[in-house]
């Protein structure tokens, strides 16, 4: 039991202090057993905030923290951290969420989000009391990576990692390198080739004796945990097992195909989309022609595929298409005579530098007509030519119409299905379906499952610079992590007391993990845990019937006294 | 201290410190500068982040004193790099300049008594001149190092904050200290330059009280606010007709800036969500050219914005004309109907743009670091590695390089910690 606890209840800013009135929950929890010093903070997270608490728990001895601000998510390492410099054991702080459960959550009602709170801090007073010290468990590590999707963001992520001193194993499903982009020409922002770039990663890739390539590869199996994961890889007819570290998962988007009908896509023989168009004005010619006819005047329509509005649809924007659209039409109009290009668009979306790409291309002279998705350009076919009509926006809602020579497609990029890789690494997707990073801001790169990143378009759509760069940022986490050689691993496990153990087979059935084996204690078979497997998960302490497992920092006394707390 | 480092990182705001804290877990010795009395750059005062809506404060201040506490990192603000100058062996000849602080750093607790006295009173910058500070300061609540600094220009030498710093850590005799270090690599992290609106006069900003910049406006909605409220600064009243003038130094090349600056679209469409929940009962009037929502959840959040009942007018503002009242005259072409139309607000945000910030390029003497058509640091093998800059062994990340977003630029600085340790892994 812990005697000398300090409770921290942070301000946020105003984040919490606008509904949860501080000096009430103060009040209300002061005379708490065990309570030794009570104090408010502005930021407890601010650097002078920590080294106020570090004073505190040196000066005052305590022996436990309470830090009542926001969620355990964002600061449990900041304030173990704290604990850790103050010389006190990480273990017996207690982080209570009065933001996001309190203020957040009830910002309409400030009396009951300030009744909450008050709880809340109680409770975490109660844990902090029964809390014990622990020690992170230190495992060596393998400085070694699993690339999957050898397209350019795979590749870029390998050499990075390589150059670093990580040993990389690069997965790739087809049969060769480079993914879309090696099927492409020139490419905007900078004057050079999709398949020159792809071939001059993989020149590099081979240059490098610590980047070993599977091609027509894909990955069976998974266990084990960052650190050390032992992987199965199948490549051809041969399956190997490897050992590695952490994965980055490279895997790209999936070309939005336009599904029959829209835009008379299908129906039509001059509808195409834009990957189609790209490798239409690609092929050497003096003249452009499709099937056959000659195209003079092109029309492209915008947003096919991204930003519709009915459930289960594309909402987001697919963010390289306006560029790459517009790249395309100042490409065609300087190779080909006499070209008219016609663009149908919700709104130009050259963000930064590609600015530029749609100044030349309106210098060009090239035309700009706007729609809105409740008014989506018509085609006709009127004998054989082909009319797009549009109510144009930017013409304060007139009716246009002009016959095309070829209609493009605009089409954006959507999540691979990836069912297998999904399952075998459980990264989780958001709501436009693709992998989901644990923190969209700062930490773009990370997953919820440690040692599992995330790099270019799988994580959502990206042009080439931003999906090197994602790769890279990746390689750097990574590298980062693994190049110690050893790593810590939470301390929070399921533990048996052997004594109390009947072997009832009920924890085996309720562990997702295989962490729980059978030993020997006093002659008779009992349950352990495996703390290699261990997720601190919790499932297996419940089922217990006779309460023999606990789980470090939420044993059954921590709980129970909480409970206590709440309903006191 | 320390004269030999791995890797000098130029300018410790989010790319900075990323970057310095990959290569510093990596195990690699890093020398981070920054000119500024507090690290953290332009994302520490922000008030919340798209399309999250996360306090910035409260994401970025890990980040910050992770970076002011590592092992690995040394860090020095109110510094400049004023020559860099690469050795025949590879490595660069560093001289730093650091700034007298006029304070004892290790002695300031930061109780600010020093602020109670001091006669000097002139516009915080950290504010954004929404309000004012004294000449000695300590520049914002959450700073790091959070400790007080002399503003030497505006300080009257009166010795009141001398006698009143109860741990004596106030120090006039500070001067100028010139540091030599060596280094293997550089990266340079030095951010952008936020648009000055007075190059537009006809939106009358520093004319009219009431036009304020989407800086001032993240201020007053920013959890360490100067008002706790949100007010218009001519007579302190709550607006309830608040317009928004997008492209404010961006995608204009009469003010010498042809490109997008690539997060205004999406700060303003936060910031009009931030106002309709501060201020149910004003309306919101968004006045733009494009809305560029490309990036994840962006769509969504601007589709959000509009559901909320944020109004946007596709419109390039013309001018702005004040009343007596304070009220301002917006004067645009409708694009809806085609016509120049007028209409009356209360309170002006412009939506200022990012510039490029080449200071930096005079620092290196021997050989030119050289810069693209819109200033920011060019990237020679923009498709292939990106942090490459023209000098080998100078690194470059973040808003350096271009207009970005947050996640952007931890990625760009990320890209930049990969390359930067490959090089001196090759070196080694």
């Amino acid at each position: 039991m812990k005697k000398k606890i300090g409770v921290y209840v942070c301000h946020c800013g105003g984040n919490i202090s606008d509904y949860v009135d501080i000096e009430k929950v103060k009040d209300a929890v002061k005379d708490e057993a065990n309570v030794y010093l009570l104090k408010n903070t502005l930021f407890a997270c601010s650097d002078s905030s920590q080294k106020g608490m570090v004073d505190d728990i040196k000066t005052s001895e305590l022996d436990a923290i309470v830090v009542a601000s926001c969620s355990p998510k964002l600061h449990v390492p900041t304030f173990r951290g704290v604990a850790a410099r103050a010389g006190l054991n990480p273990y017996n702080y207690v982080q209570v969420n009065i933001r996001e459960q309190s203020s957040w959550a009830h910002s309409d009602q400030p009396t009951g989000a300030t009744e909450k709170a008050i709880l809340l801090v109680k409770a975490g007073i109660a844990r902090a009391a029964e809390s014990q010290a622990l020690t992170p468990i230190k495992i060596p590590t393998t400085n070694a990576t699993a690339v999957i999707g050898a397209g350019i963001g795979g590749m870029r992520s390998a050499i990075a990692l390589a150059d670093m001193g990580t040993e990389v194993y690069l997965i790739e499903k087809e049969m060769s390198v480079g993914g879309h982009v090696a099927n492409w020409g020139n490419l905007f922002t900078a004057n050079i080739n999709g398949n020159e770039l792809a071939a001059s990663l993989h020149n590099e890739i081979k240059k490098r004796p610590n980047i070993k390539l599977f091609t027509n590869a894909e990955l069976t199996e998974k266990k084990g945990s960052i650190g050390n994961f032992d992987i199965k890889v199948k490549s051809g007819n041969e399956t190997l097992p490897l050992h590695i570290g952490a994965f980055v998962v490279n895997t790209g988007f999936a070309p939005y195909e336009p599904v029959s009908g829209e835009y008379h896509f299908g129906e039509y023989d001059n509808v195409i989309t834009l990957p189609e168009f790209k490798k239409l004005i690609d092929t050497p010619a003096s003249e452009l022609v499709y099937k056959g006819k000659t195209i003079k005047k092109i029309a492209y329509i915008y947003c096919v595929g991204s930003r519709q509005d009915e459930e289960g649809d594309n909402k987001y924007c697919s963010r390289y298409c306006c560029t790459a659209a517009i790249h395309s039409s100042i490409q065609v109009k300087s190779k080909f005579k006499n070209i008219t290009n016609l663009h149908f668009n919700r709104g130009i979306r050259t963000y930064g530098k590609q600015e530029l790409h749609y100044e030349e291309s309106s210098k060009n002279g090239d035309i700009y007509l706007q729609f809105s998705l409740d008014s989506i350009p018509q085609i006709e076919k009127k004998g054989n030519k082909t009319i797009v009509k549009v109510k144009d926006i930017l013409t304060a809602g007139k009716e246009l119409e002009t016959e095309a020579d070829l209609i493009v497609l605009v089409t954006g990029m959507v999540p691979r299905k990836n069912e297998n890789l999904t399952n075998q690494l459980k990264i989780p997707v958001g709501r436009d379906n693709f992998f989901n990073e644990i923190h969209m801001k700062l930490r773009p790169v990370e997953t919820v499952i440690d040692g599992v990143f995330i790099a270019g378009t799988c994580q959502s759509p990206k042009n080439i610079l931003e999906t090197l760069n994602s790769s890279m940022a990746a390689a750097a986490k990574a590298n980062s992590i693994l190049t110690k050689g050893e790593m810590s691993l939470e301390p929070t496990l399921a533990m048996v007391n052997p004594a109390a153990c009947n072997l009832c087979d009920n924890c085996f059935e309720a562990c997702q993990f295989d962490a729980i084996v059978q030993t020997e204690y006093e002659g008779r078979k009992v349950a352990k845990i495996n703390v290699s497997n261990c997720k601190g998960c919790g499932m297996c302490t419940p089922v217990c019937p006779t309460d023999a497992i606990d789980l470090a920092d939420f044993t059954n006394a921590q709980i129970e006294s909480m409970i206590d707390a709440l309903t006191e | 201290m320390n004269t030999q480092y791995d890797v000098l990182v130029v300018g410790a705001g989010i790319a900075g410190e990323e970057s310095a804290l990959k290569l510093a877990d990596m195990g690699f010795r890093v020398l981070l500068i920054e000119k500024e009395p507090s690290i953290g750059g332009k994302m520490i005062l922000l008030s919340k982040v798209f399309p999250t809506l996360d306090c910035a404060a409260c994401i970025t201040t890990p980040k910050v004193s992770e970076t002011a506490r590592h092992p690995n990192i040394t860090l020095l603000t109110l510094t400049e790099a004023d020559s860099i100058i690469k050795e025949n062996n590879g490595s660069f000849s560093v001289t730093l300049k650091k700034h007298p602080r006029y304070v004892i750093e290790k002695d300031c607790t930061g109780c600010q008594e020093c602020e109670t006295v001091c006669p000097s009173i002139v516009d915080d910058q950290f504010q954004f001149n929404l309000v004012a500070r004294k000449a000695v300061y300590i520049p914002f609540n959450i700073a790091n190092p959070r400790v007080a600094l002399i503003d030497i220009e505006n300080c009257m030498l009166c010795g009141s904050c001398e006698q009143k710093c109860p741990s004596n850590a106030i120090d006039f005799s500070q001067k100028e200290e010139i540091i030599q270090v060596k280094v293997n690599a550089v990266i340079v992290a030095t951010g952008f330059n936020l648009f000055d609106p007075t190059l537009i006069p006809r939106y009358g900003f520093g004319k009219y009280k009431n036009v304020i910049t989407s800086m001032q406006m993240e201020r007053e909605l920013a959890p360490t606010r100067p008002f706790n409220n949100i007010l218009r600064p001519s007579d302190g009243k709550t607006p309830d007709k608040i317009a928004y003038i997008f492209c404010t130094g961006s995608r204009d090349q009469t003010c010498g800036n042809a490109i997008c600056s690539q997060v205004c679209c999406m700060y303003s469409t936060k910031q009009a969500q931030l106002l309709m929940g501060a201020l149910p009962m004003a309306d919101i009037t968004m006045y733009y050219i494009n809305i560029r929502a490309f990036g994840k959840g962006f769509n969504e959040f601007y589709m959000q914005a509009k559901d909320m009942g944020a109004k946007y007018v596709k419109g390039k503002v013309a001018s702005v004309s004040e009343k007596e009242n304070g009220n301002l005259i917006l004067r645009y072409e409708d694009i809806a109907t085609g016509k120049v139309t007028e209409s009356e607000h209360d309170l002006v945000v412009l939506s200022v743009g990012l510039l490029a910030n080449p200071a930096i390029t005079s620092v290196f003497k021997d050989e030119t670091l050289e810069i693209d058509a819109s200033k920011y640091i060019k990237q020679p093998e923009l498709l292939q590695s990106p942090a490459l800059t023209s000098i080998k062994g100078v690194f470059v990340a973040g808003t350096a390089t271009a207009p970005m977003d947050i996640p952007d630029t931890i990625m760009s600085a990320g890209a930049a910690a990969a390359e930067t340790s490959g090089y001196l892994k090759q070196l080694s």
